[in-house]
């Protein structure tokens, strides 16, 4: 027999014209039976309704006489989205489908943005939807009496599962599924139904395993196989640079895009960098300015309110492009986006692929993307990418591990609300994947640090946070607990000041360390518009309109992304073929005039080739290595080298890289060649090397930050308490130090050593970056002068120390040089 | 010990410890600034966890540097506690009391907010802004001592003074630093727990970088 359910959903969908997808029926028939599992679905093919739908038939069948009638049912349905600002819009579909329906659900959004009053009403009378975020999951369970929530709950969604896996927010999530399913075993309540809905990725069995390890069930993978062809092509400059340097060309191929923005419908236009799409808004504005109006910017920094109106201007298709940086990757489609383009290197395969998708959505249609090289060896990079999506070579998302400062904070945020006993806790953390290897040590330092403090001085201590109360732990004091409650979260960003103008608007964010760096009277340019710093007033930026014809553009920090190791592969490979003549592809055949260059002054890499180059020039003298192996992995080696290099000979070195490779600059010639080469890049002593080498320290310091304010130890103030909040307050740097001196064993201060060596250094990227140069021929060559592979890494390091068109100036001089040389 | 460093100014020496404290020869006194005692409770009993050996530590320095120099006196310009009393306060008390034969003189700091009648009890004798002896002023802000009179040297602190030094290949590290300008000086801060504020001296004053444990003249 079919159940009811699923025959009402049906006919529901013939009568407006709509098929299900095989893999939404798939989904439907596993949560009617109460299973869980993992729904794997691009963007833009009904992957939400997928799981709602799923869970309205499970609630069909349970009630086929009387669906329709209102009741009490209690919370039914919880959806964890990463994204606050996709809950309305899911919110709003489901509610669509609802009502259509005539089924008298409600749906709920809980969020940052969500008043106190309807929380409140929430909590009176739950709605059988309720659309949340990992942060306001965990308020949630902060709040007395919370389990009861989860009585009637029947299944649980956790939507964009790729994006939170491999980030502190998908340890939230598992260690709020491990609450909520231990809260229903204790209530003896309905059985749970969890599914996590996931774009591809490489690691897709264990993306699935994580999310489940708390229900303690296998769970399906159910596949949406539904092959979208996606169309690549290159914008190829006229004349290319022998001396390629990065983000140069990008816009000087901007003229380029014109002709592609006018005959397409709606065009996305992805930058890597915040402060590059600034540019970029500009240049185009300048070139076209028949465009007014028609294109707008759209990044992380700008104004909430002007990136909604961004957002729902193109839903309304009135707009011909956007110019956007990964704060667009996410979300709900935009149905007219019939065009992409990708400026400079996306990193990652995975990462070109959801962008390639954000256009031409409908079943049966093609992705277009074109790739606009920002130097021309980039290019090289087109060619891969192609290659690396034909192979389906798409990145994995690796779980985080043991992070102590999350559990920190989630045991305060326990203890807040009900309290916890240590024993009932342990054994639920060990539950979940991040937490399974913890050993009973670890356990009870993490329990200290939150009683005592870590050492005290017994006597003369009064550390108060989590007391306990026969055997309950819980958090007492009310400022205490205020405290936490506004801390609760792992996104940790850089010190932001809010940007307005003297009369008043509210224009967007900016980074501490850029703005401190300018004097008054100074512009800098800010989405999208020229503006005149004022002063600075309660952490509050002040601007008035910019008359001046030049300004400055914000290095926003972050947002580097490194090169991924799936693409870094295809590229060794694909440099090989480059070489050889024989492709084809029209990014390949252009370069053959950079190629010829390097062959000739130096050598083109094979893929099982590594290539040291020593060069010296005015500066004084150099050495290039090219890994191609991402610039986390370049930043270790190169420090890694260094400090090797420099156990043979006292010698300093500068250090500089890009994703292709690194430079090690110094006053006295490199003792490096093929006597000592592979000694200097054995993986003996790797960890014990990397810890010596120059800036393990700083980048300790760097990371501490982060797991400081997760762990609760930097108190960033709230609205109205600044006055006071500053006596509480101290730099990242210096508890850093306090801590090294006199705290070293630390359990926070261990894991952000900890998170160097797995993050910062990739080690074991590192580690399998050095086997494979082990087993790699090493050539090194004594180019005459800069070769075209260096020039991109040169460049990079200069740009530190200079602005933009001191810069531009001074590589514009260098390249006619060495073009003069030849 | 450690090997504090002599400075002379109007015929006194000053012997500067790379422990942050100042020996004054002529006037047998220890001059230090920014003890910020207290700190640590003051964060602990908010629920952060800083380790408190900081604090004890800081303590037994300044014990081993008083039973070293045998001064007479112990000024303190400015900002002796971090806040308000906490119990971190009543160690302090009793290691005062077994510091019964040196005078303590605080010229008071932003910090110093405790009741009058505290300081009393503690054995401290307390000047609001600033105070004088030997032809030397001592006062807490820097930014204060261009008001005193013609020809007496001002000893101060507040601003937890450090020199950024460059290395080869865009190394760059901030040490902490005695500061002696033409009519005052700016010690360092005593307290382990304490952040630095860069300074760009002018080219006659001298300059003295505290790098691990040795007092170095920059300038």
């Amino acid at each position: 027999m079919i159940p009811p359910g699923h025959t009402v959903i049906t006919e529901w969908l013939t009568r407006k014209g709509f098929t299900a997808f095989a893999f939404q029926e798939e989904t439907w028939q596993h949560i009617a039976q109460g299973e869980s599992g993992l729904v794997n679905a691009p963007t833009g093919f009904g992957k939400t309704f997928s799981v709602f739908l799923g869970a309205v038939i499970q609630y069909i069948n349970q009630h086929p006489a009387d669906y329709q009638k209102p009741r009490k049912n209690g919370l039914q349905l919880l959806w964890i989205s990463p994204l606050r600002a996709l809950a309305k819009d899911i919110g709003r579909a489901m509610e669509e489908a609802l009502h259509e329906l005539q089924i008298p659900w409600q749906v709920g959004v809980r969020n940052g943005d969500t008043e106190m009053s309807e929380r409140q009403k929430q909590k009176r009378n739950m709605p059988e939807v309720l659309i949340i975020t990992p942060e306001s999951m965990h308020l949630l369970l902060a709040q007395k009496g919370y389990p009861d929530v989860f009585k009637s709950l029947r299944v649980i969604a956790v939507d964009e599962w790729h994006e939170l896996l491999g980030s502190k927010r998908g340890v939230q999530v598992e260690l709020a599924l491990s609450r909520v399913v231990h809260c229903k075993k204790a209530l003896n309540s309905t059985p749970l139904s969890l599914w996590g809905i996931s774009a591809t990725i490489g690691n897709l069995e264990q993306a699935k395993e994580v999310l489940m390890r708390p229900l303690g069930v296998a769970g399906i993978i159910v596949r949406a196989r539904l092959d979208k062809p996606i169309h690549i092509e290159s914008i190829l400059p006229d004349e290319i640079e022998k001396y390629p340097w990065a983000g140069h060309l990008g816009i000087k191929l901007a003229e380029k895009v014109i002709p592609i923005i006018e005959q397409s419908k709606t065009t996305l236009i992805f930058i890597n960098t915040r402060g590059m799409s600034e540019r970029w808004y500009q240049t185009l504005l300048t070139i076209a300015p028949q465009l007014a109006g028609a294109i707008a910017l759209h990044h992380g920094s700008i104004e909430h309110q002007l990136r909604i109106w961004v957002e729902d201007a193109l839903h309304a298709e009135t707009l011909k492009a956007v110019v956007c940086t990964a704060s667009l990757d996410l979300g709900v489609d935009f149905r007219p986006v019939d065009t992409v383009i990708q400026v400079g290197s996306p990193k990652g395969v995975a990462r070109f692929l959801q962008r390639a998708g954000r256009s031409g959505h409908r079943p049966g249609e093609v992705s277009h993307i074109y790739f606009l090289p920002t130097h021309s060896l980039e290019l090289v990079e087109a060619a891969a990418l192609k290659r690396a999506i034909k192979e389906e070579m798409v990145e994995s998302r690796e779980p985080m591990i043991l992070c102590f400062d999350v559990l920190v904070q989630y045991l305060c945020t326990l203890a807040i609300g009900e309290g916890f006993t240590a024993a009932q806790a342990y054994a639920e953390i060990k539950n979940t994947y991040c937490y399974a290897e913890i050993n009973d040590s670890e356990w009870e330092q993490v329990l200290a640090h939150i009683v005592h403090g870590g050492n005290a001085l017994q006597q003369y201590d009064d550390y108060k946070k989590v007391e306990i109360e026969n055997g309950l732990y819980r958090i007492k004091n009310r400022r205490v607990a205020m405290r936490h409650r506004m801390h609760i979260g792992t996104i940790v960003s850089d010190a932001m000041l809010k940007v307005k103008f003297m009369s008043g608007g509210y224009i967007g964010v900016i980074e501490e360390y850029f703005i401190s760096r300018l004097e008054p009277g100074d512009s800098f340019t800010l989405a999208g518009r020229n503006l005149q710093l004022v002063g600075i007033k309660d952490m509050t930026v002040i601007v008035k309109k910019s008359t001046a014809s030049k300004s400055i553009v914000p290095a926003w920090n972050g947002g580097r992304l490194p090169l991924s190791a799936n693409l870094g592969l295809v590229l060794r490979e694909t440099f090989n073929l480059a070489h050889s003549r024989k492709a084809k592809e029209p990014e390949l055949t252009v370069l053959h005039p950079l190629f010829r260059l390097q062959e000739k002054l130096s050598h083109v890499p094979k893929s099982n080739e590594l290539l040291i180059e020593h060069i010296e020039t005015k500066d004084g003298y150099h050495l290039f290595v090219y890994p191609f192996e991402g610039r986390l992995v370049h930043e270790a080696m190169a420090a890694l080298l260094a400090y090797r290099i420099s156990r043979i000979l006292p010698i300093t070195f500068s250090i500089a890289m890009n994703d292709y490779g690194f430079e090690l600059l110094s006053d006295q010639p490199i003792p490096l060649d093929d006597s000592n080469a592979p000694e200097l890049f054995t993986t003996d002593n790797l960890i014990h090397d990397i810890q010596r080498s120059a800036n393990a320290g700083e980048m300790a310091k760097r990371k501490f930050r982060d797991v400081a304010v997760i762990g609760g130890l930097i108190f960033q103030g709230y609205p109205g308490e600044q006055k006071k909040a500053r006596h509480l307050q101290s730099s990242a740097s210096l508890l850093y130090k306090v801590f090294s001196e006199y705290d070293p064993y630390n359990i926070l201060l261990r894991q952000a050593h900890q998170e160097v060596l797995d993050q910062q250094m990739e080690e074991a990227r590192l580690r399998a970056a050095l086997h494979r140069i082990q087993q790699s021929n090493i050539v090194i060559t004594v180019p005459v002068r800069l070769t075209p592979f260096c020039f991109p890494i040169k460049v990079d390091s200069l740009r530190e120390d200079m602005s933009s068109e001191q810069l531009e100036d001074r590589v514009r001089r260098m390249q006619q040089q060495l073009e003069k040389e030849k | 010990m450690f090997l504090p460093v002599p400075h002379h100014i109007h015929n006194n020496t000053f012997w500067l410890s790379p422990e942050r404290c100042i020996y004054w020869e002529q006037g047998q006194a220890i001059i230090v600034s920014d003890l910020h005692l207290g700190k640590t409770g003051h964060f602990r009993k908010a629920g952060i966890a800083v380790p408190q050996s900081v604090f004890q530590h800081d303590l037994q320095r300044l014990f081993h540097l008083i039973q070293h120099h045998r001064p007479q006196q112990l000024i303190i310009v400015g900002d002796l506690f971090h806040s308000k009393e906490n119990k971190e306060m009543e160690l302090f008390i009793r290691w005062r009391e077994s510091l019964a034969q040196v005078n303590f003189t605080l010229v008071k700091g932003n910090h110093d907010i405790l009741p009058a009648q505290w300081y009393t009890q503690a054995g401290i004798v307390t000047h609001a802004e600033e105070y004088s002896t030997g032809g030397f002023c001592f006062t807490h802000d820097p930014a204060g001592c261009s008001a005193t009179s013609e020809g007496v040297y001002t000893f101060s602190g507040h601003i937890h003074p450090g020199i950024r030094l460059n290395g080869l290949g865009k190394q760059s590290l901030q040490f902490p630093c005695y500061y002696f300008g033409e009519t005052y000086a700016i010690l360092p801060a005593f307290s382990r727990f304490t952040g630095l504020a860069g300074i760009q001296p002018t080219r006659q004053d001298s300059v003295f970088a505290i790098v691990n444990q040795s007092v170095i003249p920059i300038q």
